[in-house]
């Protein structure tokens, strides 16, 4: 059976065609701002760039709104996948069952991320009677447009390489031999990644909170990592309350009440606004403060969430996982 | 005050407004005449920042409202414009205090109360303030789209054949309305092709519009 008989397959790619013909309209426009904006004139050339400025952001604005829910799409349909591929029992299956699944998620979450950068940018452009930024906001938009080419590449490439007569591991080690790797990059221990984990959270709150944007900015990237890595291998085993079942999708799921949601997407704004300080100075030489304070929010509600699991885990049965 | 240059419009091929150069100092009272389809309404439009140019310059007060982005048109027609539209604008189904008291509820002032009671004795439609605006007759819904206009107590007063709907006698009252805006130094304009509005000794200019050029 071919992957493309799939109904939501179908949907997710022809969403995303649709969407990249949008994209191409938008760069094209966005290319001519580029190379003709002069906001001085008072020509026909610039009173037309002027509007199709403003089509071409609702246009963007459209299409990220389209990519976010497209995301969770995205990871529904893995989920849905599961059933036709041997060997899958979740999305953490499908999106192991070939070498492009990673690269396109990781991709995924770029595409959203400096989305999320573009629209805070368009709001400071827009503030403005000006338009300070423009040039800017659209150099990110061509280089966005890239990642959409390629996305819609790797689209192409991982659907139509996902095999569903060939089995695939998936999220639960039912065997693990004492001499086997944990796991986790550089052979690190779980405490020893726990630590990192607190560590990096307070330093992201001191960071924020004195604002060192470029600290805040690296200790945010590098919390990204480390914070996949421990939902995965430490707190999602006891959101399922099985020290075996190390996945970063199942939590999504009704039975585990939606809490994947909260997990990721907390982590998700906590990462982008502490280090989107850094990014936004860097193109507006301006220090906005509402990134420090939105970082520390979502970052403690994403710490909390997890630890909660971890102490109410302990506080009902008296022992760790 | 207001400083037009090189001012064009085009509607797809239709040039409604062909280099329009003018210069309107503070306080005065401008008549734009000229025949329906002549150019008069979109001149305004484009004062008011309700639409953009195809090429050319708009300044009002130092500002360049032909390149104001849409969100700041829209404040900067709350701060400076009174508008006062053919066919009223009104909101039919409210009152004329509800219809007098909607650019308030945009505006950060504070004593929204006051502006309205004052510009509801001004436009002499206070006593019709709790009246259902389609209740009202012509002339009563011209006073009441008077009265929205200055309660923000806009700089520039425009109108736009503020008296193609009104009898003669209705007219006249708001012609003694307008010379009462003169009188407190607002800068005013009104397109019209009506003859009442001809001779008028507080007129600053008369402007002629034609084909979407000004006619000396």
């Amino acid at each position: 059976m071919s992957i493309f008989l799939s109904s939501n397959v179908i949907v997710l790619l022809f969403i995303e065609v649709v969407l990249f013909l949008f994209a191409i309209y938008s760069v094209i426009i966005a290319i001519n701002i580029l190379k003709n904006w002069d906001f001085n004139s008072t020509s026909p050339k610039q009173y037309s760039l002027e509007k199709k400025s403003f089509l071409v952001s609702t246009i963007i604005y459209f299409t990220i709104l389209a990519k976010s829910f497209m995301f969770l799409f995205f990871a529904s349909t893995l989920d849905s996948l599961s059933s036709i591929v041997p060997g899958a029992m979740c999305a953490a299956g499908i999106i192991n069952a070939n070498s492009y699944g990673n690269i396109l998620l990781f991709l995924k979450i770029i595409i959203i991320f400096i989305f999320a950068l573009w629209i805070i940018l368009n709001r400071l452009d827009l503030k403005s009677t000006t338009y300070p930024y423009i040039k800017k906001k659209y150099f990110i938009y061509i280089i966005t447009f890239i990642l959409l080419l390629s996305e819609i590449i790797l689209d192409y490439l991982y659907f139509s390489n996902i095999s569903t007569s060939k089995p695939v591991l998936c999220c639960s080690i039912v065997f693990v031999s004492s001499n086997d790797t944990n796991g986790l990059p550089f052979n690190l221990s779980i405490d020893m990644m726990l630590l990192i984990f607190y560590i990096l959270y307070f330093l992201i709150i001191i960071t924020s909170q004195t604002k060192q944007n470029l600290i805040s900015f690296l200790s945010s990237i590098l919390f990204l990592f480390v914070a996949y890595y421990s939902v995965t291998y430490f707190f999602g085993t006891y959101i399922y309350e099985l020290p075996t079942h190390k996945c970063p999708f199942c939590m999504l799921q009704k039975e585990y009440y939606y809490v994947g949601y909260l997990v990721w997407i907390s982590l998700f704004f906590g990462v982008f606004f502490g280090s989107s300080s850094y990014l936004l100075k860097l193109f507006t030489k301006k220090e906005f403060a509402f990134t420090y304070k939105y970082s520390i929010i979502f970052n403690t509600i994403f710490v909390l969430v997890c630890t909660s699991y971890v102490v109410v885990y302990y506080l009902k049965n008296g022992v760790f996982l | 005050m207001i400083k037009i240059t090189n001012l064009n419009k085009n509607f797809g091929n239709f040039k409604a407004l062909k280099d329009i150069n003018l210069h309107i100092k503070k306080g005065e009272l401008i008549i734009l005449k000229g025949v329906s389809g002549s150019g008069k309404s979109t001149l305004l439009s484009l004062i008011a920042s309700m639409s953009k140019p195809s090429s050319g310059d708009i300044e009002v007060n130092n500002i360049k409202v032909s390149k104001l982005p849409d969100i700041h048109s829209c404040e900067y027609r709350n701060k400076n414009i009174g508008f006062i539209f053919q066919s009223f604008n009104l909101l039919e189904q409210l009152s004329v205090s509800d219809n007098i008291f909607a650019p308030l509820v945009v505006s950060n002032t504070q004593n929204k109360q006051e502006l309205l009671n004052s510009a509801l004795k001004k436009a002499k439609i206070i006593h019709k303030k709790n009246e259902i605006v389609s209740n009202l007759s012509g002339g009563e819904k011209q006073r009441c789209a008077i009265a929205r206009a200055i309660v923000l107590n806009a700089n520039i007063i425009i109108a736009d054949e503020p008296t193609a709907s009104l009898d003669r006698q209705n007219s006249l009252d708001f012609i003694e309305v307008i010379k009462q805006f003169k009188d407190d130094g607002k800068t005013i304009i009104i397109s019209t092709h009506d003859s009442i509005f001809d001779n008028l000794d507080y007129v600053s200019r008369y402007i002629n519009i034609k084909d979407g050029i000004i006619v000396k």
